[in-house]
């Protein structure tokens, strides 16, 4: 169902994380509303995973602020994190159960209908019976692009999105993507190289000190 | 109890159910657990019974060292294979996906519902064998029964909290036990007591107020520091 789009957003101020004595985000400030994208950009190691973590609240950052508002509700720090969408390299599936069984499992504990996950493996190609083990790189990034959509999130966060697809993937991807963005939903996108991107309202540059999002 | 909590409640159990039957259903595809388990408690129990055997114990020192033998073999085969449950979902990062998705308190009931049914099935197997293999006869069956459930379950409730502490830091392997043995050691000096009792066929009804209390105290804690644990 689609969403009032002036009714989501997402803002962010102020995030600072360091580990030991190395500062990852040093102030680092953004937003993005309903039917729209935030880009997210900057060479490796310069916080985009970090930030993304921050955002799932997956990490703690040690200061700023971030504030989640679905549907006109501000959501809190427990609650945004089992209401966002991740995709992120260093997410993983349990390898002894198939494609159709680690969804299934999921499903359940976000309260979705199975049926929303046969829908998605079919939607994006991914062989149901087959163990997340012996899935290539490519069908496990298809994977997770699937276990992100299960419960239609408000807000994704997709590190590195595109990455391993083949151009049959990658064209899968990019409509579920239109579709989320065309019903009101919001997305963080985090890339190290130049990345052409639907609906980007803001660009965010962690390679600038204390980086705020501008215009894109 | 209103409808609204009816509801979340109904689903609170299915994300348990959930928790539950993924880990059976990954175990029984690889069974690491089981066989750590079963092959450390078995070459234990064939060790201890080939040193102390029928012959080893005189029949007056039986009652008093069998059911610490026992409990010990149960000990060392769940600090062998219990903390897996966290410790994979760390190392293969599935931790992440679980993180995101379910409430803590079910990730926690789910798993040490796992734990308890793991160790439920190697006392199963274990316990008629060293109860044969020891010649050692019981005055209440079920007095052993209580007590093999009861501290069963509270060796199940504890190693799961302590695992999701230990799967947290570095030093994984070093940092269970290290963390186990005093919190553990209660619990196992009241199940050596009551499993005494069951032998001899006086069961100490204070040692079992006791166990429960343990068993009750420590799934309170858990539930209380298990988000903590678990989340950043």
């Amino acid at each position: 169902m689609p969403h009032d789009r002036g009714s989501n957003r997402l803002e962010f101020r102020g995030l600072v994380r360091s580990f030991g004595r190395v500062a990852v985000l040093d102030g680092v400030g953004g937003a993005v509303d309903g039917g729209s994208v935030l880009r997210v950009v900057g060479p490796n190691g310069s916080g985009k995973s970090t930030l993304l973590r921050c955002l799932a609240a997956l990490v703690r950052p040690q200061a700023g602020i971030i504030r989640l508002v679905e549907d006109g509700r501000e959501i809190d720090p427990a609650a945004r994190r089992r209401r966002v969408g991740y995709v992120a390299p260093d997410l993983a599936f349990y390898e002894p159960l198939t494609a159709a069984e680690n969804l299934d499992f999921f499903s359940r504990l976000r309260g979705v209908s199975p049926e929303r996950s046969g829908v998605l493996l079919g939607t994006l190609g991914i062989p149901p019976q087959r163990a997340a083990g012996a899935l290539s790189s490519g069908m496990r990034q298809r994977l997770r692009w699937a276990w992100a959509l299960l419960d239609r999130p408000r807000l994704l966060l997709l590190d590195e999105p595109f990455q391993n697809l083949d151009a049959a993937g990658e064209a899968a991807t990019r409509v579920l993507l239109l579709d989320h963005l065309a019903s009101g939903g919001m997305a963080v996108v985090a890339t190290p190289t130049p990345l052409e991107l639907p609906h980007v309202a803001v660009s965010l540059d962690l390679s600038q000190p204390s980086a705020m999002a501008g215009a894109a | 109890m209103s409808v609204p909590a009816r509801s979340a409640a109904r689903r609170w159990l299915g994300e348990v159910v959930a928790v539950f039957v993924k880990d059976w259903r990954a175990e029984l595809r690889t069974r690491h657990a089981l066989h750590t388990l079963l092959l450390f408690s078995l070459t234990t129990l064939l060790t201890v019974s080939t040193a102390l055997g029928p012959l080893g114990v005189s029949p007056s020192e039986r009652v008093g060292v069998l059911p610490a033998l026992l409990w010990i073999i149960l000990l060392f085969a769940a600090a062998a294979g219990l903390p897996r449950s966290f410790v994979h979902e760390e190392e293969t990062h599935t931790a992440i996906a679980l993180r995101l998705a379910a409430t803590p308190s079910a990730v926690f009931c789910g798993k040490t519902l796992f734990c308890a049914s793991l160790l439920a099935g190697v006392e199963l197997i274990l316990v008629p064998l060293y109860v044969a293999m020891m010649q050692l006869s019981i005055a209440s069956a079920g007095g052993l029964v209580v007590a093999l459930a009861m501290g069963g379950l509270g060796l199940a409730i504890a190693s799961t909290l302590l695992a999701a502490i230990a799967a947290q830091a570095q030093g994984r392997a070093a940092l269970f036990p290290i963390l186990a043995f005093p919190l553990l050691l209660p619990l196992l000096l009241l199940a050596i007591e009551l499993t005494r009792g069951a032998v001899e066929g006086v069961m100490p009804d204070a040692v079992l107020v006791n166990l429960v209390l343990y068993d009750a105290t420590m799934a309170v804690a858990g539930l209380m520091l298990f988000p903590l644990v678990w989340n950043p």
